[in-house]
C-alpha cells in the first residue's frame, strides 16, 4: 500500500510491524484522500517518490516510530533529567540573579546627579580625554533628555554586571588554554559552538531550565554569548608572544608564576582588549535579543515598537542603542589606545 | 521541446486544485501566531479549497500588521482570529471606511480574558477566588503577578488595573513577562510543580485548554471604566473586570464583492469557544501540528462545521460529511 512496504517485507520484519499500531493524528493528506473518497494509494509515478523518510517508513510499517517521537523524546528526555539538573545549576547560578538585580536597583535607585558624572568619571579615568568624555556626557543627556534615562541605565548595568562577569571567568579560561594544547583543542569546538549557534536556539533550553521569572536567565545567555571574544583573543594573545621573550624569562629564573603575572600577561593585553571590547559590543547585541526573555532595557522598546509597528517608538530606542555602542565602543577602544602606546615606549 | 512538456507535467501535478476550480479564484487569509488561529486558518483553508476550489495562500502575520496591511495594502482579503480589543482604533476606521467588512465571530461566546490561578490552589484556598483574597493573602499566590509584555493591548488594561487596586502596595510584585512564551512557560512550570502562580492570560489557547485553571473574580464588569483603562494614560483608572472579547472574521470590501459565496460561508463559520479549547487540549497531548488539529477537528466534528456550506460544497466534501 506505502511505497516503502517492499523494505520491510524484504527484512521479514511483517510481523513486527503489524503488531505496531496507529495512533498517530491523521495528517491532512490522508484527510484529502478520505475527502476525495479513495484510499491513499503508493502514488505511481516516479516524480512522486517520497524521501524514506522517519514518516514515510512508518506509513509502511506502523511499528516504525514517526520522527514527531523523536522530538517528544527529545523533550521527556530533557525534562527526565532537568530536576536533577537544577539541582546543581540553580545554587551556581544564583549569585548572578543577586548581581544583576543588585545592579540593576543600584543604577536606578541612585539619583541621576550621582550617576551620570560617576560614569563620566569612568569614563575619564580609562580614557584620559576630555574630548571623549564629552561626547559620552552630551550622548547621556540626550538620552535623559528624551526621558530614555532609565531604558539607558538598565541596559548599561546589565551590559556592565555581564561583560564584568565574562572577563572575570573568560580571561583564566584563555590562560589555561594558552597552557595546554589538550586543554585548547577540547574548548574551541565548544567556543565554535556557542559562536556559530543563533542565539534564539539556546534561549529554548534555557527556558526549561531555570525559572522565567529570575534575572539569571537573560544573565546566562548574554555571558554564553559574549564570553567567546575574551577567551579566544587572551588564549591568543599569550600565544603570540615572542618565544625569544620567553627565553629570556627563563634564562632569568622566573617561575611560571612570574612569567605569567610579569611578561606573558602584560604582553598580550592589547589582544585580551581587544577581546574585552568585543565581549561588551556582544553583550549589547544580546542585551536587546534577551528582552524576550524579561530583560528590561532599551530592547523592550524595540519589540514593543516591532509588535505594535510603533515606528517612532523603534527608531528611538534603535537610535538609543546606538549610542550606547558608540560610547562602549569608544571607551573601551580608548583605553586600548593608550595600552597600546605604552607598549610602544 | 522535451524540457518544454516536463516543466507542464511538473505544472500539473503541483496544482490539482487547479483542476476542480469552478469559480473562485486566488484568496488570501492571515494566520496569526498563536495555536486556535492556525487552526482556524487551516479548517478555512482545507473548506476553500476543497469544498470552494480557491487557491489559497496563507500570509503569516500577527494582529496589528494585519490590520495596517489590509489599511496600506488591502491585503489580505481575509483576517481571521481579529481580537477586536488589541486592534485600537485603526479597524474600527477602516469599517466605518467601508474597507473591511465584518463577517461574523469567529468564536463563540468569544475569548476569554482575564487573571487567573490554578484550580488547586482555588480548592486549597477559597479565597482566593477574588481579587480581594489574594490582596489579603499575597504570600499564597507566590508573591507576584504575571503581566503581559510591553506591546500587548493587555499590557495596558492590567498597568490600569495595578494602579486602581495598588496591587504593589498590597505586597503583590509585578514581573512584566518579555514575551508570550515566557509568560505561558511560567505557568507551566509552575502547575507542573504544584506552585502558586498568578497572572493574565487568555484564550482558548493551549495552556488554558491544558491546564485547570480559575479565574479569578475582578469585581463587575463597567464598560466605561473598561474602556478608560485602554488608554496608557488614564488619570483615574478604575477596577473593572474583563468582558467577553469578540473575535471576529473579516474580509476587504473588494473581496466579498470578489468571491460572495466564500464570504458568506466565512460569516457562518464559528468555533464555540469549548470545543475550540478542547481540540487545543488534543493538540498538547498529543504533540500535533496545528495542521494536524485542523484535520481533527475537520473530522471529529463535521456537525459543526457542515451547515456553514453551500450545496456545492457540501457536495464536494460530502464524502467527509457522511462518516
Amino acid at each position: 500500500m506505502a511505497t516503502y512496504d517492499f523494505v520491510f517485507s524484504a527484512l521479514g520484519l511483517e510481523d513486527w510491524c503489524s503488531e505496531g499500531k496507529s495512533s498517530a493524528p491523521m495528517s491532512m493528506a490522508q484527510l484529502l484522500a478520505k475527502a476525495k473518497g479513495e484510499q491513499a494509494d503508493a502514488p505511481t509515478s516516479v516524480w512522486d517518490l517520497p524521501f524514506p523518510s522517519m514518516d514515510a517508513l512508518h506509513e509502511a510499517c506502523p511499528a516504525f516510530p514517526q520522527s514527531r517521537e523523536l522530538t517528544k523524546g527529545l523533550e521527556e528526555g530533557f525534562l527526565d533529567i532537568k530536576d536533577s539538573l537544577s539541582v546543581v545549576l540553580d545554587p551556581i547560578t544564583q549569585p548572578l540573579s543577586w548581581f544583576l538585580d543588585g545592579t540593576l536597583y543600584a543604577m536606578l535607585t541612585a539619583p541621576w546627579w550621582i550617576i551620570i558624572p560617576a560614569l563620566l568619571a569612568v569614563v575619564f579615568l580609562v580614557s584620559r580625554s576630555w574630548k571623549l568624555v564629552t561626547f559620552v556626557a552630551i550622548s547621556i543627556v540626550l538620552l535623559a533628555f528624551i526621558d530614555h534615562y532609565e531604558y539607558a541605565m538598565q541596559t548599561l548595568s546589565i551590559i556592565f554586571v555581564c561583560a564584568f562577569l565574562c572577563v572575570l571567568l573568560g580571561v583564566p579560561i584563555g590562560i589555561a588554554m594558552s597552557r595546554s594544547d589538550v586543554l585548547q583543542r577540547m574548548t574551541i569546538p565548544v567556543l565554535d559552538m556557542l559562536q556559530t549557534l543563533p542565539p534564539f536556539v539556546y534561549l529554548i533550553p534555557l527556558i526549561f531550565l531555570f525559572s522565567v521569572t529570575e534575572s539569571k536567565l537573560y544573565g546566562i545567555a548574554i555571558i554564553l554569548y559574549a564570553i567567546v571574544p575574551v577567551i579566544r583573543l587572551t588564549n591568543l594573545g599569550i600565544r603570540l608572544v615572542d618565544k625569544d621573550v620567553i627565553e629570556a624569562a627563563d634564562a632569568f629564573g622566573m617561575t611560571p608564576r612570574q612569567k605569567l603575572f610579569k611578561v606573558q600577561i602584560p604582553l598580550a593585553l592589547p589582544n585580551i582588549m581587544a577581546g574585552v571590547n568585543q565581549t561588551i559590543m556582544m553583550s549589547l547585541a544580546m542585551v536587546v535579543i534577551a528582552s524576550l526573555v524579561s530583560a528590561p532595557g532599551l530592547g523592550v522598546l524595540v519589540l514593543r515598537g516591532i509588535r505594535n509597528l510603533e515606528l517612532g517608538v523603534g527608531l528611538v530606542s534603535g537610535l538609543g542603542i546606538v549610542i550606547l555602542a558608540v560610547i562602549l565602543d569608544r571607551v573601551t577602544k580608548a583605553s586600548l589606545d593608550r595600552i597600546n602606546a605604552a607598549h610602544k615606549q | 521541446m522535451k524540457k518544454f512538456t516536463c516543466a507542464a507535467l511538473l505544472c500539473a501535478a503541483a496544482l490539482p486544485g487547479l483542476a476542480q476550480a469552478n469559480d473562485c479564484g486566488e484568496v488570501s487569509i492571515t494566520e496569526m501566531n498563536w495555536a486556535s488561529a492556525s487552526v482556524v486558518t487551516n479548517v478555512a483553508k482545507f473548506i476553500m479549497e476543497q469544498g470552494y476550489g480557491c487557491s489559497v495562500s496563507v500570509v503569516p502575520s500577527d494582529t496589528v500588521p494585519a490590520v495596517t496591511s489590509v489599511a496600506e495594502n488591502g491585503e489580505p482579503d481575509i483576517v481571521t482570529e481579529l481580537w477586536l480589543n488589541s486592534t485600537g482604533e485603526v479597524y474600527k476606521r477602516l469599517e466605518a471606511e467601508g474597507k473591511v467588512v465584518r463577517a461574523g465571530k469567529v468564536l463563540d461566546p468569544g475569548g476569554v480574558e482575564g487573571w487567573w490561578i490554578p484550580t488547586y490552589l482555588a480548592e486549597q484556598h477559597p479565597e482566593l477566588k477574588t481579587i480581594d483574597g489574594i490582596m489579603a493573602n499575597p504570600e499564597l499566590v507566590g508573591g507576584r503577578f504575571n503581566n503581559c509584555p510591553d506591546g500587548w493591548g493587555c499590557r495596558i488594561v492590567n498597568d490600569n488595573l495595578v494602579r486602581a487596586l495598588d496591587l504593589e502596595g498590597a505586597g503583590i510584585e509585578v514581573f512584566n513577562h518579555g514575551s508570550g512564551e515566557t509568560l505561558a512557560s511560567s505557568m507551566a512550570a509552575a502547575v507542573q510543580d504544584g506552585e502558586p502562580w498568578f497572572g493574565y492570560y487568555w484564550g482558548p489557547t493551549v495552556p488554558l485548554g491544558r491546564f485547570d485553571m480559575t479565574r479569578v473574580d475582578l469585581g463587575e464588569y463597567d464598560q466605561a471604566a473598561h474602556e478608560a483603562n485602554q488608554n496608557a494614560d488614564n488619570p483615574n483608572p478604575q477596577v473593572s473586570d474583563f468582558p467577553a472579547a469578540p473575535v471576529l472574521t473579516s474580509y476587504t470590501a473588494d473581496f466579498a464583492e470578489r468571491e460572495p459565496e466564500v464570504a458568506q460561508m466565512l460569516g457562518k463559520m464559528t468555533f464555540k469557544t469549548d470545543t475550540m479549547s478542547a481540540v487545543l487540549a488534543w493538540k498538547a497531548e498529543n504533540n500535533a501540528s496545528a495542521e494536524e488539529a485542523a484535520v481533527y477537528f475537520l473530522s471529529q466534528y463535521p456537525d459543526a462545521w457542515s451547515n456553514w456550506l453551500n450545496d456545492t460544497a457540501r457536495a464536494n466534501l460530502s464524502a467527509l460529511l457522511s462518516n
